[in-house]
């Protein structure tokens, strides 16, 4: 039998008020001081290795009368590759049927007992009360040794990941996890595997049932026992159950750990809506479980992040500046790799002050010795966590696990409050400089790239933020165009497909007339004409009477609401010049413009080609339909009261009118509302009076 | 200061006194003159203790204009006290090797410190200087004001389906003020005045109004002898506590409805107005709730998600309340699933439980259900001091810890069946849709 040794540690002060005899006279004008100490026996356990190699650790406890069954397998970090996601139904799928239970066999048997069980890649678990031990393991030792993995089962649980990750692309941590995987480990690293569709598509069967057959096995297993049971009782039942368990060799396969970037990135990927930032700032560390460092590092990252309020993030982020519900740190070990990550969730209009504050506090760890008091607290925080965590008869099952899976020393545990305690304000500083690399981290950021994206790039070293999609794979804006595609080409067969460049130039005049309904009972006439060449007009009226106008002419503009009228200004005028031809695109130069093919866009239904056009009037990002040649939407930036406001316009409906084409509907989208006007009538070279484009 | 751990006869963890299946949980219990009441359970298997206090007030007694102010206590209370500076509660906690929260629901208010046991008397002067003059000033609020625009902004405007829980309470009831929830409205947070912060505080947050409740390794007597010290000069409230009287109509014709926001799958919530909570017909509906959704081989589990696929999960939960309140089911449809398809499997499974009766088997797995639950819940002191505190805070009796389970137990296949008739009835309902928004650029085709 294995004793993890009592706990004894070297007591410095400690006040003996001894709270029975206390009178009744307390001075509420300060904190009381302690009681005298507790001590903590953290208990013994009890290891023995079968003969298959399975090693069996029992921690009993008679408190309740339960009992947990947990199984563990040491292993290597296994790379899924295109088939990202079988692991975890490798593991899920155990328990959905084996050679001689159905899934609802299993399901009824397990909640019959009021029990639990789970099945992973790396193991199981099941407990139930003491009582149902025996019905318990029927099932437990079962699914862990015979499962069926049923082709029925697998494409349930197909559809169900795909669904799975269908939900995810709309939610931000899930998408923050991608990328966070991504980024720090890249595509070959088994820790930088994200599930997509492709890759959950491609799963087979045979790939679960080799898993399976491949990694079950004893040599390479730990079970631990929890409750109200004796080690002996324990041990028979797992003999029983589990000694005909076959071992097999199991390859050890080495994992590096990646290289941190040179300088800061900054990773963002846009989830348009948010009114959040999911941010985190975050890097890999080499750091193994049971590191001599282990101990002090994790006192450095309490009093940056840990703790549950006290952490300097917390205190700064939340208390001082209010810019989060909570900010906090987390430093882990890990045989592979360890990974550091700072994050709160923020608000968009201060994601770039708190990556700020979050790199200050960083750096201020390794800059300045931490106060004394302040490390004090946190040690006593430390200290009284690992006294609560005794409270779960589970925690000293971890130790015994732990220390076999880590070859930590016998009396690590044991020493742990000890080695906690000796921890001085110089040492959490090498700790800092060591471990925290605040010039050679990754910022991630998952939110609303048009509000958030450009505030961010000032952190990025070379000042260039890269975009990433759901999944954590680099969005590329756009494809580029195909071989001796020029912005002329797109220009060209537009009016093309309008019907014909010449038609459309030769056109003298123009009368669009149409409605406009944005909300029930609001119904407005919307009528535009035009000389081209000499004047547009175009008017907005309800039951006759006009509500907005706007007349442009080559020289002046002006705007008209409500009878008061006012001057366009010279970008407003360039840009509603346009309007003065019938094919603007064909007459850049003297609208003074230049016009930029940008690419293609294949995210859409419909593949849509993207350029640009600019002049004195603003930029316009214009966009044709692949296939048919029709402009479908324009996109560009009005300056309003508020600030700048993107405004699309998207065009449908084209209708022949005289062997041209003419979208019928306009809609147009600016900040959160959508007008629609529907076209009931194009006359071409209407009779118009010049007149009607005089301005005073 | 150093706390380290001392020699101390009583914690020898492995050769506690071993407890049958129906665990007795011994406590004491007593009031104090100015109406705080106190009840002590000691358990000497881990020195630790958890000293909690339960404020008799929630979301349901607040002012209808001025919603949200009770959460929003719940974050002054951090801001210290006379005695306590800003920023020091904390510290005082976590330096001791503590950890200390607390939440807010539409009916109670509560506080807890996890503490090592030598740390007792450092929790009853934090909550006592909490209860005899906490700190609340323009800057607290101020500060926290923000802190629960981003709490409100994380936990309900930035997450998948955030918004489920305040639409659902706001279509169930039109009157009663469950209709909101505790996180509030922000305009009515920005609009209230320090006087009405102030009279919150002295309404509610008196020693008449609260229960104190503390489980771990402690002595009982000793304890006593300081609670009464930091406690029984705290002034008793002489107001009167405002508590509604409103009942909320039974509807009579289902109310439905569809919502619209960012999230991909679409997600169906049915509400069902259900009795208090210790009613008798409350226990039926439990364990109707538990044939429903307790486990993998549930009802709408085993049909919704397993059989017919049709969604990523599927449910019913109880919204148990101390006035009326609600059972949610909910389900996620799949990719690609009509989210009536899913309403129609749910509705039919609700039908049966409104026929049939559950078998025998289907009984007794119900029952082995329950006593796990009872089990498990008492593997914590934090839990079971809440436990006691509850029961004693809704019904006046603590010792309910021990005798609820009866009441479960109790509960027949016929109760079972005449619960989801009385209260599953779809014209009671509010059934709502969830469903992504379109955008621009599909709305176009």
């Amino acid at each position: 039998m294995n004793r993890l040794n009592t706990l004894r540690t070297a007591l410095l002060g400690g006040f003996l008020a001894i709270a029975a005899g206390l009178v009744a006279q307390i001075d509420r004008s300060k904190a009381p001081e302690p009681g005298p100490a507790p001590i903590i026996e953290l208990g013994t356990y009890d290891l023995t290795k079968l003969d298959n190699g399975l090693t069996l650790i029992v921690v009993e406890n008679r408190r309740l009368p339960l009992v947990s069954w947990n199984l563990t397998l040491d292993i290597d970090p296994v790379f899924e590759g295109r088939k990202a996601g079988y692991l975890g139904l490798a593991g899920s799928l155990m328990s959905t049927g084996t050679a001689t239970r159905s899934k609802a066999e299993i399901d009824e048997s397990i909640d019959f007992i009021g029990a639990r069980i789970g099945t992973s890649a790396d193991g199981a678990y099941a407990s139930s009360l003491s009582k149902h031990t025996d019905a318990l393991l029927d099932v437990f030792a079962d699914v862990i040794l015979n499962p069926a993995y049923p082709q029925e089962e697998l494409e349930k649980a197909r559809k169900q990941a795909l669904s799975g990750l269908q939900a995810g692309m709309t939610d931000p941590n899930s998408i923050s996890s991608n990328l966070r995987a991504k980024v720090l480990f890249g595509d070959k690293h088994p820790y930088g595997e994200v599930e997509t569709p492709a890759s959950i598509e491609a799963i087979a069967r045979e790939d679960l049932v080799n898993y399976h057959a491949t990694y079950f096995r004893p040599n390479v297993a730990y079970l631990v026992v929890v409750g109200d049971i004796t080690p002996e009782a324990a041990r028979e039942q797992v003999e029983a159950r589990f000694g005909s368990w076959e071992p097999a060799a199991i390859e050890d396969r080495y994992q590096p750990i990646p290289a941190r970037p040179e300088g800061n990135q900054v990773c963002f990927a846009d989830l348009p809506g948010s009114v959040q930032s999911v941010l985190q700032l975050t890097h890999v560390v080499d750091l193994k479980p049971g590191h001599p460092d282990a101990i002090a590092v994790s006192v450095m990252n309490s009093i940056l992040g840990g703790g549950a309020f006290s952490g300097r993030l917390m205190q700064n982020l939340r208390e001082d500046k209010a810019f989060t519900y909570g900010a906090r740190s987390a430093m882990s070990t890990d045989p592979v790799a360890g990974r550091f990550t700072a994050y709160a969730n923020v608000r968009n209009e201060v994601t770039d002050s708190a990556v700020v504050e979050f790199l200050y506090e960083i750096e201020r760890m390794s800059t300045e010795l931490v106060d004394g008091e302040d490390l004090q607290t946190t040690l006593n925080y430390m200290t009284g966590s690992f006294a609560r965590s005794l409270e779960q008869p589970e925690t000293i099952a971890r130790f015994a696990l732990n220390t076999a899976l880590y070859d930590l020393t016998e009396d690590y545990y044991a020493t742990y409050l000890e080695r906690l305690n000796a921890v001085t304000a110089e040492d959490v500083q090498r700790m800092a400089l060591t471990y925290l690399r605040p010039n050679n981290l990754y910022i991630t950021v998952v939110g609303n790239r048009a509000e958030v994206a450009s505030t961010l790039s000032r952190f990025d070293a070379d000042g260039e933020i890269t975009y990433y999609d759901a999944f954590g794979a680099e969005a590329k804006a756009l494809d580029a165009a195909p071989e001796g595609m020029t912005a002329q080409t797109i220009i060209d067969l537009y009016y093309a497909a309008r019907g014909g460049a010449e038609q459309l130039d030769g056109l003298k005049g123009i009368r669009m007339t149409g409605i406009m309904e944005p909300a029930p009972g609001m119904s407005f006439e919307v009528v535009r004409e035009t000389l081209f060449g000499k004047g547009t007009r175009q008017a907005v009226s309800m039951a006759g009477n006009e509500m907005m106008a706007e007349v442009v002419t080559p020289n002046a503009g002006i705007t008209r609401s409500q009878g008061q009228q006012a001057p366009m200004n010279g970008a407003e005028l360039a840009d509603a010049s346009q309007d003065l031809y019938a094919a603007y695109l064909l007459h850049l130069p003297e609208l003074g413009m230049t016009a930029t093919l940008e690419g293609i866009d294949g995210t859409k239904a419909s593949p849509e080609v993207v350029m640009t056009v600019e002049g004195a009037g603003g930029k316009k990002e214009l966009r044709f339909d692949l296939m048919t040649g029709l402009l479908v939407s324009e996109r560009s930036t009005r300056e309003g009261p508020m600030g700048s406001v993107p405004v699309t316009i998207n065009y449908s409906d084209y209708q022949a009118v005289k062997g041209m084409q003419f979208p019928m509907v306009a809609e147009q989208i600016a900040g959160g509302q959508s007008m629609t006007i529907q076209y009931s009538r194009i006359e071409l070279d209407p009779k118009l009076d010049a007149n009607a484009f005089k301005i005073d | 200061m150093r706390n380290f751990f001392l020699l101390s006869a009583s914690t020898l963890a492995g050769l506690v006194a071993v407890h049958s299946a129906t665990a007795q949980v011994d406590f004491a219990e007593f009031d104090l003159k100015n109406g705080l009441h106190v009840i002590l359970h000691e358990d000497h298997s881990t020195p630790i203790v958890a000293v909690t206090v339960m404020y008799h007030v929630g979301s349901k007694n607040e002012n209808p204009e001025r919603t949200g102010m009770a959460h929003f206590f719940e974050h002054l209370l951090f801001e210290g006290s006379e005695h306590i500076a800003r920023g020091e509660f904390d510290g005082y906690v976590e330096g001791a090797g503590g950890v200390l929260n607390a939440n807010t629901t539409q009916d109670r208010t509560f506080y807890y410190e996890l503490l090592p046991s030598n740390q007792l008397e450092l929790g009853l002067w934090l909550e006592s200087e909490r209860m005899l003059h906490a700190r609340v000033d323009g800057t607290g609020i101020e500060t926290q004001r923000e802190v629960v625009k981003e709490e409100k902004r994380q936990r309900y405007d930035n997450q998948p389906y955030g918004q489920m829980m305040p639409t659902t309470f706001d279509r169930a009831y039109a009157e009663h003020p469950y209709r909101w929830t505790p996180i509030g409205s922000l305009d009515h947070l920005n609009a209230a005045s320090y006087e009405e912060f102030m009279d919150f505080y002295k309404t509610f947050y008196v020693p008449n109004n609260a229960v104190l409740s503390i489980a771990g390794d402690l002595d009982i007597k000793a304890t006593k002898k300081l609670i009464k010290a930091y406690f029984e000069d705290i002034p008793a409230g002489t107001r009167e506590i405002p508590r509604p009287t409103i009942e909320e109509p039974i509807r009579t014709e289902e109310l439905r409805d569809t919502i619209f926001g960012k999230d991909a799958l679409p997600m169906i919530v049915q509400a069902y107005p259900v009795p208090a909570q210790g009613t008798d017909d409350y226990y039926a509906v439990e364990m109707l709730n538990q044939v429903l959704s307790g486990g993998e081989s549930s009802r709408l589990n085993r049909r919704v998600v397993d059989e017919e696929q049709l969604a990523l999960f599927c449910g019913a939960f109880n919204f148990g309340l101390e006035d009326p309140g609600l059972t949610f089911a909910y389900a996620m449809a799949s990719m690609g699933v009509d989210p009536g398809a899913v309403e129609v499997a749910m509705n039919e499974e609700v039908e049966r439980m409104r026929v049939e009766l559950i078998s025998d088997l289907e009984l007794q797995k119900l029952k082995n259900q329950m006593e796990a639950q009872l089990i498990r819940s008492q593997r914590s002191m934090a839990s079971i001091a809440e436990s006691l505190a509850n029961y004693h805070l809704y019904f006046g009796d603590a010792n309910l810890i021990n005798t609820e389970i009866e009441r479960y137990l109790a509960v027949t296949p016929e109760d079972i069946r005449k619960a989801a008739q009385t209260y599953y009835a779809p014209e009671q309902r509010v059934t709502l849709y969830f469903l992504q928004a379109p955008t621009a650029e599909t709305s176009k085709q």
